[in-house]
Parts: C-alpha cells; structure tokens; sequence
C-alpha cells in the first residue's frame, strides 16, 4: 500500500508546487560545505600526483582518477536530489537484498591487499561495495526505525536493528574489513541514540558489546588487525612495523606547524614516509603541508556540514528523514575522528577513509548518495515551520 | 489530502535532547582532535619539523674499493667485478608479511624462502640496517625484483661490487675469499666503520690483510626515502680512500708447477691429499703453497649456497683446511734432521762417528726395529742420514735425552707457529719430559725418546714448519718467518710496507755442524736412497720421510704418509752443498701413500722436471703402485 501512496507524490513534487519553494527547501548551505571539502580533496589528490612524481592529466594518476570520480559524484548527488527519496522506503528490502548480495560477490571475486577481497574490478575501475552498504544500511535503517518510531522505549525494535546489520557486518568483517565494521556499528548505534531508543536498552546494548569485543578477539580478528591494536596501545613494542606509519605520520602532522610546509612540498609524503599517503594517512598530508591553519578549515567545514544534516534531519517531518541525516552525520562525525585521530595518534590505525579527502571513488559516491539523500528529504518538507 | 504524505505524525517528538548531545560530543570530538593538533603542530612543531628533516637525509657510507692481490710477477690475481645483491631492511618488512614477501623473492631468486628468513633473521646488524639476502644475482633476475618492488616491501636491488678470483682452486688456500660480516666481527670491527652488510675477508690473505685491503670508507648525506631508497647525494662528507693492493711472494708459475706435480703423483699413487710448498730460505718468500683437495674461492665471493657449502665441509678430505699449515701430521725420517743436528752440536757425535747399525735395538723387553730389517752394519753420519737408519738415530737420540732433543726441534722452529701470513695456523707438538709431564702426567721413557728421534710417537709438525726446518738447514741457520707477501702498495702506487726478511733466530748451531748435515743430506740421493733423484741434471740434498699413524691393517701393517723436503744450490746443476746460497727449498707431502716408492719423492721429482724445464722425463711410473706397503723411509 506504501507503494500506492508514494506514487502520486512524485508527480505532485513538480506539479503542484513552484520551483520557488523547493528552492527554499532546499538546503545550499549544506551543498556548499560539501563542495568545499570535495575541492580539498581535490587539492590533495593534485599534490599527492605531483609529489608520486605523476604528470597530473595523465590517464591513470590520482589527481585524473579523483577528478573523474568527483565529476560522477556530482552527477550522482543531482540525480539522487531530484529522485524522491520514499522510493527508499519502499524498495527498502530490495536495497537489503542486493547490498548484501554484493558483499557476497565481492568475497568470491573480490581483490585486495594481502590475501583480503574489498574491491571489486567494474571495467576499467574498481569499487568497494562495502562503502556502499554504509548508506544502504542508513537507509533500510532509517526505514525500519521510523516504522517503529512509537515503540522505540521497547528491547525489540532495538534488537531488530541489531539484527538486520549482522548478515552485512559479517560479510565486512570476513573481507576482512574492520574499519567498515566500525563503521557500521556506529552508524547503529548513532541512528538508535537518535531515533529516541530507550537508552535502557541502548546501554544494556552498549554493555554486551564488552563480551562480543572479548570474543571477536579470540575468534575474528586477524594477526595483522591485533597487531595493529596492540601496537597502538604500546608504541615502544614495535617501533617499525605497525607503528611505524603512525609515527611518520605524526612527524608529517607535527612538521607543519601552524602554517604548513606549502602545497606539494610535504616531505614526508614525497620521501614515502607516509606508506599510503593518498588514502589513509592523506590527513597527515594535508596536515604537514597546509598546516594547523588549513587542517582546521577542514574541521570547520566538516562540522559546518554535520551541523547542516542535523538540521535537515530535526525539520523533517518524515521520521525515515530525521533518521537518515542521524545515520549520515554519525558516519561522517565517526569516519572524521577516527581517521583524524588515527593520524595523529591518538586511536589506532583502522583502514577508514576520511570523507570527501581520502581518495577513493566508492567513498566519494556514496556520501553525494547520503547527501543527495537528505536533500531530497529537505525540499520534499512544505514547510519550514521553526 | 497533502496533510496525508506530509508524515504519518506531523506532531512528532524531536527528541531535542538527543540532538543537543549529538550536538555536543561532536563539538568535544573536534575540540578533541584539535587540540592535539595544537599539540603537535604549535606546540612541538619545531621538533617535529627537524624530525622530518632527519628523517630524509641520512648520513651514508662511501665504500671503499678493496685492494687488489699480485703475484710476484705482477700478475693480477684478483678483480673487482659489479654484482646486483639483493637486500632486505628488516625494518621496512612488516611483520605480517614476512613470511609472504620471503616466499615471493625466494620464487624470484630460485632460493628457500625459509633461507631468507633464516638470514635475515641471524643478520648481525639492527632493524634498520640492510641484509643482504642474494648475491650476484643475474640482471634480468635483479630486474624482475626491482620492478616487483611494490609487492616486496623493505626489498631493494644494489650494485655493489664482488671479488672474482680468475685462477680460482689454484690459489684458493693462499688467497682466501670475502664474505658476510658476522655478529662477533661486527660487533668488534663497528668502531672501525664497518657495516653491518659489509664483505670481510674470511680466509686466506683476504682475512690476514683484512686492515690493509679494505681502505678508508668515505661519508655522505644521503636524501632518502622510506623504503631505503637513495633519492639523491646532498653532500660528499669524507672521500672514500681505496684499500692497499697487496703484492704476494708467490709466482703463478711456480704454483701452477707445484700444482701440476702435486696432482700427477696423487692421480698416480691415488692419494687423497697431500702438500707442495716451495720457498726461498734465504728470505722466507714462499713462492708456491699448494695443498689438494682445494676449493674453488669464487663459490664463496659470489654467497656460497648452504648445500655447496656442507658438500665442502662434509668432505672427509677437508677441502676448506689448507693442510700445509692448518693441520699437523708426523714428520717420520725427515725429523732425523733434528737429531743429527743435535748430536753434532752437544759433540755426542762426530759426522764420521760410526755407529753399529741393526735390524733392531731392544730397550728391556721392547724391539725397536729398523726399516732395514738387516741393518747396515757400521755406519757414519752420511750412512745413517743417508740410508735413513733408524737404529742410527735410535742410539743419537738416546744419546741426547727428550730434552736436549725437544731443545734441538724447537731451534728449527718445530712447536711453534712459523707465523706465516695466514689465519689458523697449526703448532704441532715437540714432545718434552716436561710437556708428558703436562700431558699425561709421566716423563718420557727412554723408547718414546727414540721414537720421537725418527720423527714418530709424538712429534707432529705441520708441512710449513718442516719446509722453514730445512730453509735454515740451507741458509745456515737462519730461521724466517715464511712470508706470502712481498708488498704492500698503496692507492696512489707508493710502496706502504716494502719486503723484509723477517728473522725468528738465528740458531745456536755452528756452520760445521749445519754443513755436516746439508752433506748427509746429500747423501740420501747420492746414496740412492730416493731413488733416481741422483740421475737428474739438477743436484738435490734433502731427506724422504715415511711417517706411521692411525690403526694396523690385518697384516699388521700401519698406513704411512710420504714426505720429501730438499733443496738446491743457488746454481742448481752444482751439488756445492757446503754453500749455504740455496734459494729454493721444496717440501712434498703425500698423505696415507699406500705405495711401492716414495710418493713424496716423486712428486718431488714431477715439480723439478716442470720448474726447471727438464726435457727428458725421469718420472719413474712404476713405483707409484698402491697397495704395496715397502717403501725407502
């Protein structure tokens, strides 16, 4: 019936109101941080290139690849603007369906680094679905917590939520891909805190994780991800495996001082200092080289925009909206520090990407998805009434 | 009718709450995350920036081309060659990855990748320092690993330079071989300026003359990368100053002579091992140092692989020891010298002495037989040394007690190691009271001091001790340190350290006394004792020497090594041996010589033909069988 009742709607989006009051709807604010950050990221994969000594119109070098993705990044957020977003709502289980099919294909056919399957070779280009399933996951979410919104004081609508993200959270975790999985919870546990959850059960929840933490080191975890957790927790221990990128990362951070070492002059990033400089550790790059000045510019901007969802999110009057921008600016809050305080030192070293600057077109696209998302909820709201 | 799609609850509950805590912990999360970076970019930014700054420039060895080894003609022994090595930095390998990055670079290299592990993991120096993993790699093979640099992290492809040894087994004994520095040498060497992936001569001269061949390192700042790439040289801190070249004493020539004789009288005689040395005894230069089986050096300068290398050490004829001065055998009749010499000087013989010679002596209930199971009757100075009559010397060594005896042995240098120019070196054993009493906590009996007067029992000497025994018996009674090289030449050409007959001690033994013996020594081939030395143009004095050890056959009958030590006038076609002008002394040895002749003498006998260019062939075949045990002593 759902189906039935959105299917006028879309016709009455352009019909029956003017293009003056979607315009006001609309939320430019938000749209202009995210292009703000998107041309940083843009910034850094051109000194990145140059420093990896490419020519940067090159078919193939970062700078080229990140432009071609930013390009379909604003393609797609037009597209996904313009598209209603209760089609979400409806398709919700068709989206499960499929994001979890797609992490199966990318265990069977998927590559990565060190005996790991992520990605997945589409033509010319390869693409993490696991990147993907973070808003799919929003989305169904967001869905299925808004049908439940009255009984959210309740263990079962919680226990639900829970349940529907372990079939994707397993299929990241045997990839292995732990960053996402992170991810993936707090984006759960962002959108249940939100949505109004009994926070009874919240941290009843929040306390079961402590045996689950205990267990998954015992039974999921690889070698190298205990490693890694161990390493950060007791630097001394191994000075050049592990820790080796967080120290030099700390050193590229700490060298740029209040003003930076100047676009495409970051030592450490050329001298390879920095082993995946144009993903991961990309912070640190802009870190040294635009200085304590242009790292909180980033900050700025990223919390303008987090700021920008939550408002979308509190004037929607549709729950499944107020819920999404919860799940988006919970991934994009949790991506930002965990990265950030990855390069800096202060969290270990997890594999996420920072959003918009860490160069990778999947991550790209899915946040001009999320985005898209929530602006299609902003000019789908009549009024503005606060 | 809007009102319906508007939102199923257009009164919601916003939970502002919520949305102020959301709020909150992400302003505290940014204030979180930017206080640290006020923490390391304002408040230690200076530190951090020199960090990056040292991180980048490294200060870099320059190393120092080795010196190169002559022969005493000039002729280059060996080279310098550019070799791809391939080197792993422990420190650039994550842990995780180690055993995968060992298995793919083992696939490349065609080696264990459980090899690779095991040296990386017994390389002497810290994490950061390279291990070399893979020497003289071929180029298309050090291409291929270069270029798969990104899935073989902490790896890197060098040029350096390696040590060929172009006549290779020829003079493997004598030149020695470079290899890996050790934790021990390291940790020894390291305030020298060694590194801890540096080459260091292991045998050989390449070992004893380590300090002066290596030359000086030179210093330089390095722009590095993380993975130990160098970017680029910034600065030239200290020139690196080739090593020395060393000049030997040793001819090729004559080495490959010796060797030639060597290897014809054991393929004939089919002996295992055996010795040929060749020196000037008025100067201690050896010229020619040959000891079979030999290994081929270059095996080892170019990184000897495991398998290669147990096959050598399992060897049961060890091909690694150079046995003319690692190892010590009996001296057997060539040991008579010591006893003559010692009955002459303490006056309790005359060279004219004449001694009742027997088939045997007995001491109480004991037998000491002679070789001649006849004996021959009365015999003097030139009978006795000249026949090689055991009884002779039984009664000469009786006469002058162990004492006197191990006085006279350690005169010519016997217990002692000659201090030859080479690593490892043997002392062998002058048995004394003193030293049985040390030992086995008894004096000598009287029959031991017999036996050790022909070279038997106790004695053991090494063949280089033996052949500077005789070099002074030739000089008149200077004893020299055998020296192998001549030279030493600096960079530039300047002569560092020019040759200097080194003088252990002049012995206290008069000139009668030696030309006494050099005249006995003549004797043994006019005698025809070494059989048809004497027909040869060149005029030799010497002694064989046939020396029992181990255990008795079934027949009774013990294995024996054969040693011939002679020489020759300083006009070699003159038998004036009351001069003391010899410049050549030869020592052969030929280790358990099951043969109907004396092994030793005829290869003797091979190398005068070859080094004096003797056309007519004196190499009498037929006494070279095996298997017959009768034999000149």
């Amino acid at each position: 019936m759902r189906v039935m009742r959105a299917e006028p709607s879309r016709f009455a989006d352009v019909t029956a109101r003017s293009v003056g009051a979607v315009w006001r709807a609309y939320d430019l604010q938000l749209t202009t941080y995210a292009a703000l950050l998107g041309a940083i990221g843009l910034v850094m994969a051109y000194t990145n290139s140059v420093e990896a000594g490419q020519s940067v119109l090159e078919n193939g070098t970062v700078f080229s690849r990140a432009l071609m993705w930013s390009g379909l990044a604003m393609v797609v957020f037009i597209t996904v603007t313009v598209f209603d977003y209760r089609w979400l709502k409806t398709l919700r289980w068709l989206l499960y369906v499929t994001n979890v099919g797609l992490l199966l294909l990318t265990l069977a056919i998927g590559d990565g680094v060190g005996g790991s399957a992520r990605w997945v070779q589409l033509g010319p280009v390869t693409f993490q679905f696991s990147e993907l399933a973070k808003i799919v996951m929003i989305s169904v979410l967001a869905a299925y917590l808004g049908d439940r919104e009255s009984r959210l004081d309740s263990l079962w609508p919680i226990l639900g939520a829970g349940l529907l993200m372990v079939p994707p959270w397993v299929l990241v975790m045997m990839q292995p891909d732990l960053g996402t999985s992170l991810v993936l919870i707090a984006i759960l546990a962002g959108m249940l805190f939100m949505s109004g959850a009994s926070l009874k059960w919240l941290i009843a929840g929040a306390l079961a994780t402590v045996p689950a933490a205990l267990i998954g080191w015992t039974y999921v975890l690889r070698d190298y991800q205990k490693e890694r957790i161990l390493s950060f927790l007791n630097p001394v221990a191994d000075s050049q495996g592990s820790n080796w990128q967080v120290l030099q990362s700390q050193i590229a951070v700490g060298s740029g001082g209040l003003l930076g070492t100047g676009l495409t002059n970051g030592s450490q990033g050329r001298g390879e200092f920095l082993p995946v400089q144009e993903s991961d550790f990309v912070f640190a790059v802009l870190a040294q080289e635009l200085g304590f000045i242009g790292a909180l510019v980033v900050f700025l901007l990223f919390a303008a925009l987090i700021w920008r969802i939550l408002m979308s999110a509190w004037r929607s009057r549709d729950p499944f909206g107020t819920l999404f921008g919860a799940g988006l600016a919970s991934l994009i809050l949790f991506q930002v520090f965990v990265n950030v305080g990855m390069v800096i030192g202060i969290l270990p070293v997890t594999g996420i990407p920072l959003p918009f600057i860490t160069h990778g077109g999947a991550s790209l696209v899915s946040i001009a998805i999320g985005l898209g998302v929530m602006q299609s909820v902003n000019i789908r709201q009549h009024r503005a009434e606060w | 009718m809007i009102d319906a799609y508007l939102g199923p609850k257009p009164q919601r509950d916003r939970r502002p709450l919520r949305f102020l805590t959301f709020g909150i912990v992400t302003i505290m999360a940014f204030g979180l995350l930017t206080s640290r970076l006020a923490y390391l970019q304002i408040a230690n930014g200076a530190a951090y920036a020199e960090r990056a700054e040292a991180n980048r420039t490294v200060e870099q060895a320059i190393t120092a081309p080795r010196g190169l080894i002559y022969d005493s003609k000039g002729r280059l022994l060996v080279t310098n060659v550019a070799s791809f090595a391939v080197k792993i930095t422990p420190a650039n390998l994550p842990f995780s990855e180690r055993e995968d990055v060992a298995r793919r670079l083992g696939g490349l290299l065609g080696i264990d990748a459980s090899d690779i592990l095991t040296t990386i993991d017994s390389a002497p120096g810290s994490r950061f320092d390279p291990v070399r993993v893979a020497q003289d790699v071929a180029e298309t093979t050090a291409r291929v690993v270069s270029e798969s640099a990104a899935e073989l992290p902490g790896v890197t492809v060098v040029v350096e330079t390696r040590r060929e040894y172009p006549d290779g087994p020829l003079l493997a004994h004598i030149l020695g071989y470079t290899g890996a520095i050790d934790g021990g040498a390291l940790e020894r060497l390291k305030p020298s300026g060694y590194l801890a992936d540096d080459m260091i001569g292991k045998a050989g001269v390449e070992a004893t003359f380590e300090a002066s061949l290596r030359g000086t390192y030179g210093r330089q700042l390095v722009e590095r990368d993380a993975t130990g790439k160098d970017v680029q040289v910034l600065q030239v801190l200290e020139q690196a100053v080739p090593g020395a070249s060393l000049t030997l004493t040793i001819d090729r020539t004559v080495q490959r002579e010796a060797t030639a004789a060597l290897k014809w009288g054991m393929k004939a005689a089919g002996l295992k091992r055996g010795v040929f040395i060749a020196m000037n005894p008025q100067t201690g230069e050896i010229l020619a140092l040959v000891s079979l089986p030999t290994y081929n050096n270059n095996l080892f300068a170019k990184g000897i692989s495991n398998s290669d290398f147990q096959k050598l050490l399992n060897n049961k004829e060890k091909p690694l020891t150079n046995h003319a001065v690692q190892a010590h055998y009996p001296p057997g009749s060539t040991y008579k010298l010591v006893a003559g010499t010692g009955g002459l000087q303490d006056k309790k013989i005359t060279p004219s002495t004449r001694l009742r010679t027997r088939g045997y002596l007995t001491l109480g209930s004991t037998r000491f037989y002679d070789w001649n199971r006849r004996g021959f009757g009365l015999c003097d100075l030139n009978c006795g040394f000249g026949h090689s009559s055991d009884t002779y010397f039984f009664q000469v060594a009786g006469m002058l007690g162990a004492d006197r005896l191990a006085f006279w042995a350690r005169q010519y240098g016997f217990g002692q190691p000659t201090g030859i120019d080479l690593p490892g070196e043997a002392s062998g054993i002058v048995p004394s009271n003193q030293w049985k009493m040390n030992a086995l906590g008894q004096p000598m009996f009287a029959g031991e001091v017999y036996q050790a007067g022909i070279g038997q029992g106790y004695d053991v000497v090494t063949p280089m001790q033996l052949i500077n025994a005789y070099a002074a018996l030739a000089n008149g009674g200077r004893l020299y340190r055998p020296q192998l090289v001549k030279e030493i030449v600096g960079p530039d050409g300047t002569v560092i350290q020019p040759f200097e007959p080194d003088l252990i001690r002049k012995m206290k033994v008069s000139q009668g006394t030696l030309r006494a013996m050099r005249l006995a020594g003549r004797s043994t081939v006019t005698l025809r004792h070494t059989y048809n030395l004497v027909d040869m143009p060149v005029k030799v004095a010497g002694k064989s020497g046939t020396a029992e050890f181990g255990t008795r056959d079934k027949k009774g009958r013990l294995p024996f090594h054969s040693w011939f030590v002679g020489f020759v006038g300083k006009n070699p076609y003159k038998a004036n041996f009351a001069k003391t002008d010899s410049e050549l002394v030869f020592l052969a040895f030929a280790y358990d010589s099951r043969t109907k002749g004396n092994a030793a003498t005829e290869i003797a006998k091979a190398f005068l033909q070859l080094h004096f260019h003797i056309k007519k062939d004196y190499l009498n075949r037929d006494l070279l069988k095996r298997g017959n045990f009768y034999q000149s002593n």
